[in-house]
């Protein structure tokens, strides 16, 4: 087996269909709509949204095909380095359990699809979670995977759990709850690790805290995430803060998504201006 | 009410704890640090054939099942400072040359149609030598003496019985044709070859038996 697994090369079967990022963001039925008019006051995914279920469904399936590559990423740091001279004994004991735990969330996953109405492989697979784990330095992988995506994914269960919590899902919420646990451990791995391996090494710190923000931006295009309403997933401070965030940083991820929400917005407007 | 000036028989009749034990603080301490070796080697493997693997419950057990061969080493490289090793990487080694060479054979498959031989060579063969070594130590070493290492050694069997289990169900399912059977067949037999070489998980004597190369009966 290779050391550097490429994404192209990820194990599936038939149901899945792989897509780029781009080819994400045009599929009308996701959550993460292209479909944002300025009069379209609140995004965010509550009960009260009239493509409320379609918007949690594609955004559950999302969650899933994302779970899949987590576990895969934090595998793939179980092999790809040598360990005491690549990546601690210890480091590699945490991607370790993160494997068990993510695979855990695959299951929950499938199962709160099932009960949300919608098969695998019924939305398509953007990849580029696992893009992110595929760095040569595994604190590059910690800082984009576990601060910056499962960041998102810390965003993304407390809006899924505050939709159960109002729509009266017991079982949504019961879930996405548990989820939501373990993925503040996921992301605290991620801090502590980052700290704690770049502790003399400032250079390597910048050059992961770069990396992360490139992967927080990239997931804050069309500011599906931020403290606005407009966005269909809220930002999770305090359970950030609870992971190993601290206040600077939260602002810092809260200001970029609200950019890239105005961004889009902008955008829109001139493409319909041009349209007219 | 019992006499609290009584005097009591400090082993109770039911007691058949003994001393000595097979092994010296020194051998316990290699055979330790070869289990880390092995149980490192094993959860590294499961963790890169996560993404190998189209069958997506094979993969996300795999996930369950490399945490728990993560768990056991993190158990033995613990128990190896109780057993004067202060500098646990040092034992932390291949018992020989020939177990380096099963890792790279047992690793070898990469390809999505593969399964069948990954799962073969952890459930079929490395696993089973595992709970031989582990069976042989628990069975063998000092109950009074060596308690916590036979402590650990409960907890991990238990793993070990219950993840070959698992495994061994998901090769059955896979198993779909009578060629499948002669592929999963000598996929076992290859890489049993090389560990026979290697004489087990922690070497010549894993099991008390000195193995036929070291006997001088195998070239
Ligand atoms: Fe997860
Ligand atoms: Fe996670």
């Amino acid at each position: 087996m290779r050391k550097f697994f490429p994404v192209e090369d990820l194990a599936r079967d038939e149901r899945f269909n792989q897509i780029t990022m781009n080819d994400r963001m045009a599929d009308q039925r996701t959550a993460i709509t292209t479909d944002s008019r300025p009069s379209r006051a609140a995004n965010r995914i509550v009960p009260s949204r009239g493509d409320a279920s379609d918007a949690a469904r594609g955004l559950m399936h999302g969650i899933f095909v994302g779970e899949i590559q987590a576990l895969e990423g934090a595998g793939r740091t179980c092999w790809d380095f040598t360990t005491g001279e690549e990546a601690p004994f210890e480091l590699k004991l945490d991607m370790a359990r993160q494997c068990w735990d993510e695979a855990r969330h695959v299951e929950i996953s499938i199962k709160l699809s099932d009960w949300m109405g919608s098969e695998i492989g019924e939305y398509a697979e953007n990849t580029v979670l696992f893009q992110a784990a595929c760095s040569n330095d595994p604190v590059l992988r910690l800082a984009g995977v576990n601060r910056a995506l499962e960041g998102l994914a810390i965003d993304v269960f407390t809006t899924m759990k505050e939709f159960g919590e109002v729509a009266g899902d017991q079982y949504l919420e019961f879930a996405e709850d548990w989820m939501l646990a373990d993925e503040v451990t996921h992301v605290k791995m991620g801090s502590d690790w980052l700290r704690k391996i770049t502790e003399n090494d400032p250079e390597r710190r910048k050059k992961a805290l770069d990396f992360q923000s490139v992967v927080d931006k990239l997931f804050s295009y069309g500011g599906t995430r931020s403290e606005s309403q407009e966005s269909p997933i809220g930002l999770a401070r305090r359970f950030r803060e609870l992971a190993g965030f601290d206040d600077q940083e939260i602002d810092v991820i809260a200001d970029l998504s609200l950019a890239a929400l105005e961004e889009r917005k902008a955008a829109v407007l001139e493409a319909q201006a041009a349209h007219n | 009410m019992a006499d609290a000036k009584k005097p009591r028989a400090p082993f109770a009749p039911w007691d058949r704890r003994e001393l000595p034990g097979l092994f010296s603080v020194e051998e316990s301490a290699r055979r330790v640090g070869a289990y880390k070796w092995c149980e490192l080697k094993l959860f590294e493997a499961l963790g890169g054939w996560i993404a190998t693997v189209p069958e997506l419950d094979v993969k996300m057990r795999l996930g369950a099942h490399c945490y728990k061969h993560a768990w056991h080493a993190e158990l033995w490289h613990k128990r190896l400072p109780e057993l004067r090793e202060m500098n646990p990487d040092r034992l932390s080694v291949a018992p020989n040359e020939d177990m380096v060479s099963f890792i790279a054979a047992l690793t070898e498959p990469e390809a999505p149609e593969l399964t069948i031989e990954k799962l073969v060579g952890v459930y079929r063969v490395f696993i089973p030598h595992f709970i031989s070594a582990y069976t042989f130590h628990l069975n063998n070493t000092s109950d009074i003496t060596d308690a916590p290492t036979m402590r650990s050694l409960r907890f991990i069997l238990q793993d070990e019985f219950e993840d070959w289990r698992d495994g061994e169900m998901l090769i059955q399912s896979l198993i779909e044709t009578p060629a499948e059977v002669d592929r999963a067949a000598a996929h076992q037999a290859r890489l049993e070859k090389i560990l026979l070489a290697a004489g087990g998980i922690t070497g010549s004597g894993t099991i008390g038996f000195n193995s036929p190369k070291h006997e001088g009966v195998m070239a």
